[in-house]
């Protein structure tokens, strides 16, 4: 049965077995610790607070701020916890005046250098630097405070904003976007107090090999980096009485957007927001499940045909492994870095672009709206799907499929001016048509959830089995998990009739009988990277039929428009949530869901993959390339 | 065929690959070699580069935009950089500049309308016994006047239009090395392949050798742990990067005594267990390199370097010199580690140190020049020989570069433990208002202090002394270094990087009598935190000229008139 190979995350830390245990002493407090620990961690087992600034536990430390230093006996500077490995027995001193004074120091030059307004800063409340100025009593600027900004914003991403002013330079977007993400958009260039955080020959950030993932945006301690703010747009179309105004809200977004509202990570808000979306005035409140569910059946759809073709036709210009196509930060990255892989990825759009275009299409006929006067809005967990929604290509409906696509952070802003009390309002439902949909389309958020979906589907269709013979409850544990590239392989050891919805499309599954399929997942898109290469490599991964592809570590609910801060006990928590949830839907798999079905029986009624859904549902590419002049 | 401009610079890069590995760390090399014939690093090329290296667009730039030496826009066809080290500035670097400047019509950062040359300052180029002196592309000319610039100039035109190659004009600089130049090459090399690599270690253990480059790492340890350090591939690096303002004694035993240094690199390489050594030279020093190659060549056709050194199978080494670019930060050595590895010159957290993981992440010896060439003269005349000369804690003797206010400013060799007096009598600086001891990084002493001793028990020293006579302004010398310090800090720490621009700032003040007492107390408290918390040596030293200004001449920093109103 399912076997795995794994590519550990980037940035984990393996632990030998036989670690040698040292003693530390900090602040007078003895305590033992596994050799290599740095100070910082041991502080924190025992409730000492260092402060940090260019730490973050998703990256390598860097040891740039200099705000984590402490007193080591023996030692005639200060050392920064962070960098600090305690290998032999050590003292530690955290609360000296020279510490102090430090800190003060390096906090007062951070502002010397930092413009911006706390005020009018969205970070406001939120900001590591703000949290810092207050922490360790700035009562003034004592080496001075920018009255002038220095630079422009760049506002020219459809997706991220970057304001170099409030920038204090810890550097934690361009690891994020070289170390996690493997993007190489931003670097530092320059040197000295010259040095700056920088796009390839200081471009706009629209013309540089962003993706959009914004997974820098989600490390910034400041406000440098944001999404680009739609909510002034959103709220003029919610204020036109001639717009109808709806939203289809993403499962990453609902079980995250409660830590903006002092909640705990992993607190799943889906219905208090229908609630709260109402009241705010939109129109209708409906579920991207739906699509998901219905990207399962294209994107499966899709896949078994390239199976069919190279299986059964010996067709060997079928592109395969198959590679998803849900996350648009992904799709960007292939774009540009691997154009040549085009062919690989599914053309079915991502759920956002589904739903938007049904709701144009599908919805608006139904219930005799003008789509001229339809405003889709997307609450998703993702800055890519800003840029996603304003591609060209995404106006299958006749119009933009979707107008706007909020972040949960966006979203958080404007459940607040509506004076809404998230956590403390009654639940509600999503609207009909797109009201309950299944479990399996609530696991897209969480990285391996597109691929569990899937072989859901696919275990049952080919198998004419219930997946809960090969996995208890429907959970396909094996594609689980948080390593950063992983292998699974499911053999098919027993086939059925072939179901109605694909009959004109396969007669029998014979040529599918012991065939192992091999699937892969990634995440982060430097690990994406990783499978890519191993892929022309010939590598494992080349043997691999079907392949989940997420931009995000940890996948949407690690998205770059999710609630800041961000780390792996965060991201886990949220996944939690997701896979709760899944657990409890009636429906766990997207091709049972009714509302699905009654969509191919209505109105696309040529089947997955069929005329109509090639036309709304699925999208094709354009080769960036790494080149820019 | 027509060839468009990127069509030529694909085709140059394509070419320059043939004689580079495509790993990243020839990435330096081969911008350099392309900027020779092509003049600047076009956005093209560092987008075509990095596709063959397989890194990232932003990498290259981020890289290029480092290093002074690397150009990202087109400049003149003769880059002028004077140098603006205390010492040229002393002996008249700003009348040189404005002649400079009038006769080009154009300001120091510009380039004159016909792209024939750009105007740019440097940090100290290695030159300060000729000071002032300038670079012209990678020529160096010394003991600049306002008439000299003026001819070189006329020179550079006329040379230009008649094809024919600018070249530099340095006169001979005093030196009595005469240890060195009593040590018959190869001498140690020949001793040490008789003895285990921990006897090598051991001898030079006990001569109480510290490491010439500054920090005063005992050398013999250095060696120990690296040899200690598990690792397939080893290196020796030699710093040859000598970018302290005020230091020219490495330049002198390059060019007087290089056989020395490389001999001493392959008894590293013995005990080590190496194959690959590399010279880090300092891009300022591109004239020597010439030299260099060909003691190199003779090395090897004598088989004291390549396969089977002496006859002894097994026993092989190479060495290779590598360029650097412009940053003095590179000095450092996990910041030039950074720089072999084609990366920007930012120093690493340490720990790991290089001897257990440096290049490549594999073990490898960081030594001065000096370093290597005076374990030379230990294996050949014995520990006892060097242990008996020097003090308790600094044994031996060691290259003084003396430039500034005295008559007689050169390299001296001399053993450790005299007093700054006795070293402004051999000079011919007496009288001084205070003498800078171990360049910019180093101590600031006054004439009250000039007993002191200089050693590492007192002022542990690199190797520059500059001499301040009695009407050198004191803030002028702490506007200088600092000026130096902010252009060279690579950028990456909060303290150093921001508080140095503080520093400067306060010294302005100070200058313009604009600076409360209160303030000054709080410069003084950051200098202090910019010791004690910057990553690197650099920032941990930068203040110490503010420490200084205010312990020692505070009558004098805070007695300015204010000026005008
Ligand atoms: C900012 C800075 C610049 C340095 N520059 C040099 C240099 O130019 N040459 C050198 O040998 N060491 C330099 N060092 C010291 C090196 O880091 C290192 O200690 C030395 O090369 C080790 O060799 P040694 O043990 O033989 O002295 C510098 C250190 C710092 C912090
Ligand atoms: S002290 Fe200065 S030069 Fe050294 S690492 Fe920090 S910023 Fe760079
Ligand atoms: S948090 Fe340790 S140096 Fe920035």
């Amino acid at each position: 049965m399912p076997s795995e190979t794994c590519i550990a995350e980037a940035g984990t830390v393996t632990v030998e077995p036989d670690v040698q245990m040292v003693t530390a002493t900090i602040d007078g407090i003895a305590l033992e610790v596994p050799s290599g620990t740095t100070i910082l961690e041991a502080a924190r087992t025992i409730g000492v607070h260092i402060p940090t600034l260019c730490h973050h536990e998703d990256l390598r430390p860097a040891g740039v701020c200099r705000i984590c230093v402490v007193g080591v006996e023996g030692m005639r500077t200060l050392q920064t916890a962070c960098t600090t490995p305690i290998t032999q027995p050590i003292t530690v001193s955290t609360n000296t005046k020279a510490v102090r004074t430090a800190r003060r120091h390096i906090v007062d030059l951070m502002l010397a250098n930092h413009y911006g307004d706390c005020y009018a800063c969205k970070r406001n409340n939120n900001c590591e630097l703000q949290a810092l100025a207050k922490e360790y009593g700035v009562d003034f600027f004592r080496f001075g405070h920018p009255t002038e900004p220095k630079y422009p914003i760049d506002r020219t991403s459809s997706a991220i904003v970057r304001d170099m002013n409030k920038c204090v330079l810890c550097r934690r977007c361009v690891r994020t976007c070289n170390e996690v993400q493997g993007v190489g958009c931003l670097t530092v260039k320059d040197r000295s107090a010259r040095s700056q955080v920088a796009t390839f020959g200081d471009k706009p950030l629209s013309s540089v090999v962003c993706i959009n993932c914004g997974q820098c945006i989600n490390r910034c301690p400041t406000g440098a980096l944001s999404e680009l703010d739609q909510t002034d747009e959103v709220w003029a179309m919610l204020d036109d009485p001639t717009k109808h105004v709806v939203i289809q809200t993403a499962p990453s977004p609902r079980a995250a957007i409660g830590e903006c509202f002092g909640q705990p990570a992993g607190t799943s808000m889906t219905y208090q927001l229908n609630t709260a979306l109402k009241r705010m005035g939109f129109d209708a409140v409906f579920d991207t499940n739906h699509s998901a569910d219905l990207t399962i059946l294209e994107e499966g759809t899709e896949l078994i045909l390239r199976l069919h073709s190279a299986l059964v036709k010996r067709d060997n210009a079928v592109a395969l492994p198959q590679f998803t196509s849900c996350s648009p930060g992904w799709v960007k990255y292939v774009e540009h870095f691997y154009p040549e892989m085009i062919p690989n990825l599914s053309t079915a759009k991502s759920p956002q672009q589904m739903l938007g275009a049904l709701l144009k299409t599908y919805y608006a006929e139904k219930n005799g709206i003008d789509p001229k006067d339809m405003v889709v809005v997307a609450l998703m967990p993702c800055t890519a799907k800003k840029f996603e929604c304003n591609r060209p290509e995404m106006c299958d409906s006749g119009f933009k499929d979707v107008d706007f696509g909020l972040t949960t952070r966006e979203m958080a802003k404007m459940i607040s001016e509506s004076g809404i009390d998230l956590p403390n309002i009654p639940k509600s439902d999503f609207e009909m048509p797109f009201q309950d949909a299944s479990g399996a389309g609530q696991i897209f958020g969480a990285t391996g959830g597109v691929m569990e979906a899937a072989l859901r589907t696919v275990i049952e269709m080919v198998t004419g089995q219930k997946v809960e013979k090969f996995f208890d409850r429907a959970n396909i544990v094996p594609v689980r998990g948080i390593e950063g590239a992983r292998m699974a392989e499911i053999t098919i050891t027993e086939v059925g009739p072939v179901p109605e919805i694909l009959k004109h499309l396969v007669p029998d599954w014979e040529w599918l009988r012991g065939v192992t399929l091999k699937v892969g997942i990634a995440h982060g898109t430097v690990n994406a990277r990783r499978v890519v290469e191993d892929i022309k490599a010939g590598g494992p991964f080349s043997e691999c039929h079907f392949i989940e592809f997420m931009a995000c570590p940890g996948g949407c609910l690690g998205g770059g428009g999710q609630p800041i801060p961000t780390n792996a006990e965060i991201r886990a928590k949220r996944a939690k949530a997701i896979y709760d949830l899944d657990e409890a839907y009636a429906v766990r798999k997207s091709h049972e869901n009714p509302i699905v079905l009654q969509l191919y029986r209505e109105f696309l009624t040529d089947g997955p993959c069929g005329h109509q859904s090639h036309h709304l549902l699925h999208t094709s590419y354009t080769p960036r390339g790494k080149f820019i002049s | 065929m027509l060839m468009t401009g990127q069509d030529q610079e694909q085709v140059i890069i394509n070419e320059l690959f043939k004689s580079h590995s495509r790993q990243r760390s020839a990435l330096i090399p081969i911008l350099q070699a392309l900027q020779v014939g092509h003049g600047y690093i076009s956005e093209f090329a560092m987008q075509y580069i990095a596709d063959c290296l397989n890194i990232h667009a932003a990498e290259v730039y981020g890289l290029a935009t480092f290093y002074h030496f690397v150009n990202t826009r087109p400049k003149g066809k003769f880059i002028i950089r004077l140098s603006r080290d205390m010492s040229s500035m002393m002996k008249g670097a700003k009348v040189v500049a404005r002649q400079l400047e009038n006769d080009l019509g154009i300001r120091f950062g510009e380039t004159t309308p016909d792209g024939m040359f750009t105007l740019e300052w440097t940090s100290c180029i290695g030159m300060n016994y000729q000071a002032p002196a300038m670079m012209v592309n990678n020529e160096v000319f010394s003991n600049l006047t306002a008439p000299r610039v003026h001819r070189i100039i006329e020179d550079c035109r006329q040379e230009f239009s008649s094809h024919r190659p600018t070249v530099g004009n340095v006169s001979e600089t005093y030196s009595n090395t005469t240890t060195y130049s009593s040590y018959k090459v190869n001498a140690a090399l020949t001793k040490a392949v008789t003895m285990t690599p921990a006897a090598v270690i051991a001898e030079l253990t006990a001569s109480g050798l510290r490491g010439r480059g500054g920090a005063g790492f005992p050398t013999g340890m250095k060696w120990g742990l690296a040899a200690a350090a598990k690792g397939d591939r080893k290196y020796i690096v030699c710093n040859a990067d000598e970018g302290e303002p005020g230091t020219f004694k490495d330049r002198i035993i390059l060019g007087k005594h290089a056989d020395m240094v490389f001999e001493a690199m392959t008894v590293a390489a013995y005990v080590v267990g190496s194959r690959e050594g590399i010279v880090y030279l300092r891009y300022e020093y591109s004239h020597l390199r010439p030299h260099l190659d060909s003691v190199l060549t003779a090395r090897r056709q004598a088989n004291l370097l390549g396969d089977g050194i002496l006859g002894r199978p097994g026993f092989d080494f190479d060495i290779r010199i590598h360029m650097g670019a412009g940053a003095y930060v590179c000095g450092e050595e996990t910041a030039l580690i950074e720089s072999l590895e084609g990366r920007r010159g930012e120093p690493r957290n340490r720990p790991p140190y290089p001897a257990e993981r440096g290049f490549n992440n594999c073990p490898t010896v960081v030594n001065n020049v000096e370093t290597l060439a005076s374990a030379c003269c230990i294996l050949d005349r014995g520990a006892k020989w060097f242990a008996s000369m020097g003090t308790d804690r600094s044994k031996g003797f060691k290259l003084f570069s003396v430039s500034g206010d005295c008559s007689h400013p050169g390299v001296y060799e001399l053993p450790w433990g005299i007093t700054v007096d006795q070293l402004l009598d051999t000079v011919g600086g007496k009288g001084a208002k205070a003498v800078q001891v171990g360049g910019y990084t180093g101590q600031l002493v006054p004439a009250r202090q000039f007993d002191r001793k200089i050693a590492y028990e007192d002022l542990g020293i690199g190797g520059s002394i500059i001499i301040y006579g009695q009407d050198r302004d004191m803030l002028q010398v702490a506007e200088n270094y600092l000026e130096f310090f902010i252009e060279e800090s690579c950028g990456q720490c909060t303290p150093c990087r921001d508080g140095n621009v503080k520093l400067l700032e306060g010294v302005r003040l100070l200058q313009s009598g604009k600076c409360s007492n209160r303030y000054l107390n709080d410069l003084v408290s950051l200098s202090e935190t910019i010791q004690l918390t910057s990553k690197c040596g650099l920032g941990q030293a930068s203040p110490n000229v503010v420490v200084a200004l205010n312990t020692h001449f505070k009558e004098e920093i805070l007695a300015r008139p204010v000026l005008g109103n």
